[in-house]
């Protein structure tokens, strides 16, 4: 059995470590690898995956190692140098275990997994080398896409038949856990995942003033402060605030499968970043994306590459992009919400061609390993 | 030796990769996730001339080679090697097939001056003048009337026997100038 060294470091929020713990349990139950995970802030890992210990050197969660990567990293033996070493999102490895890897007989195989990107220059960097003078080593950059000449997204094996067996009962089931009632005719319900948005205000008043009710299920962290300031109020889990067509629900922070539910059960979702905006992408439902803001105004040059594949084969594809150029501060939400509601059904079909196709690339954790074995 | 950051490399830098001395013919910047930054390089290895591409990060500190630079005249080609002279009178040989790009522009009694680069004082690339002339030993008869040089037709060069195509009112015995970067016609020389 191979062994996996997974680094990960949490720059901020939680998108890091909810790519790699994904990652992590892929390669493990489903490729059978030997699995260690580095990460340098366990109490973000702990809110994904409560049974974390955040003051734990190590420990074994689901059969992978869990390793808090101090700052004051130990001297690693050569032997505890895994086959394949996983830097992701560029992080720095950490000088000794580097000196380790160099001292390796055979050197392990080395990949630096990227950020998430539509682009099309993804397409031509996808898997080539990087000479390391410093280490005499050549790392790999492994890009994840949307397209056969990318590795393709994450996705669990059983991603989808999970997701089609989750039927009406499982779905009040679902809400039940969370202390929400059933789904009512002609509802709507929104869940809401974001940064800090300027768009917020107007949408949040568009939804008040909505012909349909509008149950918007907010997530812990930027989405419910933002609501709450919006709307004065307090929000705090296991309570609801109404104002006119819009019912508010405040979400403790949901672990992953959980999160995965709530895509599954809501008719439109706004998500944010990578790995929610890859869930909304295998949960086929209509969804609204909220990109990572970069310097230069980078993140709307990915913006606009992503809807470009993605509405390619779409006939009301302007409706979506309206919406999505708004919510990312390019436009009139007020106005592109009702439009882009009133076609969700229209959304909804693309929405399953569109994971269909992504379906056929392969996923991501089966690519990689088929890479590293390949190496 | 010198540090030098992917994200400063330019076209022309060398840089030792896997122990080998590589010019940077092109490089790519893109934006990669939050504010990082990915840099893609196409390479061409000095001492066998293939071609590589690799990544970087923007940050990655790489090896980076101040070379010797002499300026020589050609002299000779001795197969197979071509053989150049300096102002000291000393003589460098250098491979035919390393010179892929300027062999076709050698000719004997050149006078242009080139640049020859030493790695560890070997002799390993010619860079011509970015201008240079040469004569025209055939090509068709010039088309009547046509002087706007949009009309092009296939000229051969004296002495290289290089093929290039030129201006339809260019003729045999003409000189002509020539780009040596992109390998196209410029102008005939009055």
């Amino acid at each position: 059995m191979r062994r996996w060294d997974i680094f990960c470091r949490v720059v901020d929020n939680f998108g890091d470590i909810g790519t790699c713990w994904r990652l992590a349990q892929q390669l493990a139950n489903e490729h059978r690898a030997v699995v260690r995970l580095w990460v340098d802030r366990l109490e973000s890992f702990a809110r994904l995956c409560p049974t974390v210990l955040t003051d734990a050197a190590v420990q074994d969660v689901d059969s992978i190692e869990i390793r808090h990567w101090r700052s004051d990293f130990p001297e690693v033996d050569v032997a505890d140098v895994a086959d394949v070493v996983i830097e992701a999102f560029a992080c720095e490895l950490p000088e000794n275990y580097l000196a380790a890897m160099t001292r390796r007989i055979v050197a392990p195989v080395w990949i630096n997994l990227e950020y998430l990107s539509a682009e099309a220059w993804v397409e031509d960097c996808h898997l080539l080398t990087s000479p390391q003078p410093r280490s005499s080593l050549t790392k790999h950059f492994f890009f994840p896409g949307f397209s056969a000449r990318t590795g393709g997204l994450l996705r669990e094996r059983d991603l989808l038949k999970t997701r089609d067996a989750f039927d009406s009962a499982a779905a009040t089931e679902f809400w039940s856990s969370l202390g929400i009632a059933p789904q009512k005719n002609g509802e709507i319900r929104v869940s809401l995942f974001c940064y800090a948005n300027t768009a917020l205000p107007e949408l949040v008043q568009t939804w008040i003033e909505s012909r349909n009710p509008i149950v918007v299920l907010a997530s812990q962290g930027a989405a419910t402060e933002q609501i709450a300031a919006i709307l004065e109020e307090t929000l705090v889990p296991g309570v609801s605030s109404c104002r006119q067509a819009l019912t508010v629900h405040a979400l403790p922070f949901l672990p992953q499968p959980d999160y995965d539910r709530l895509l599954w059960a809501c008719d439109v979702n706004f998500v944010r970043g990578e790995d929610s905006f890859v869930r909304a992408q295998w949960a086929q439902r209509p969804f609204v994306w909220q990109i990572y803001p970069q310097a230069d105004e980078a993140h709307l040059v990915k913006l606009e590459a992503f809807l470009e594949r993605f509405l390619e084969k779409f006939d009301h594809s302007d409706v979506v992009r309206r919406c999505w150029r708004a919510w990312n501060g390019r436009g009139d939400i007020g106005s592109a919400w009702p439009e882009f509601v009133s076609n969700r059904s229209l959304i909804q079909q693309h929405g399953e061609v569109w994971a269909f196709q992504l379906d056929r690339l392969g996923n991501l954790a089966n690519n990689l390993s088929y890479f590293a074995c390949g190496k | 030796m010198s540090v030098k950051i992917a994200g400063d490399i330019t076209s022309g830098n060398v840089l030792i990769v896997e122990n080998q001395p590589v010019v940077v013919l092109t490089k790519e910047y893109n934006k990669s996730g939050r504010n990082a930054a990915v840099i893609k390089v196409r390479m061409k290895n000095l001492m066998t001339n293939r071609i590589l591409e690799s990544v970087f990060k923007a940050d990655d500190k790489l090896e980076g080679v101040v070379l010797e630079k002499k300026n020589c005249t050609y002299s000779y080609f001795a197969p197979p090697s071509h053989v150049f002279v300096d102002a000291e009178f000393n003589q460098y040989e250098i491979d035919s097939d390393v010179l892929a790009d300027v062999e076709k522009y050698l000719a004997p009694e050149m006078t242009d001056v080139c640049e020859v680069t030493f790695y560890e004082g070997r002799p390993i690339s010619v860079v011509l003048p970015r201008t240079i002339v040469r004569e025209v030993e055939y090509t068709e008869p010039a088309a009547r009337g046509d002087t706007s040089g949009k009309v092009m037709k296939p000229a051969i060069l004296k002495d290289t026997k290089h093929e290039l195509q030129v201006s339809a009112f260019v003729e045999i015995g003409d000189k002509i100038e020539i780009d040596t970067l992109s390998g196209e016609f410029k102008r005939r020389c009055t």
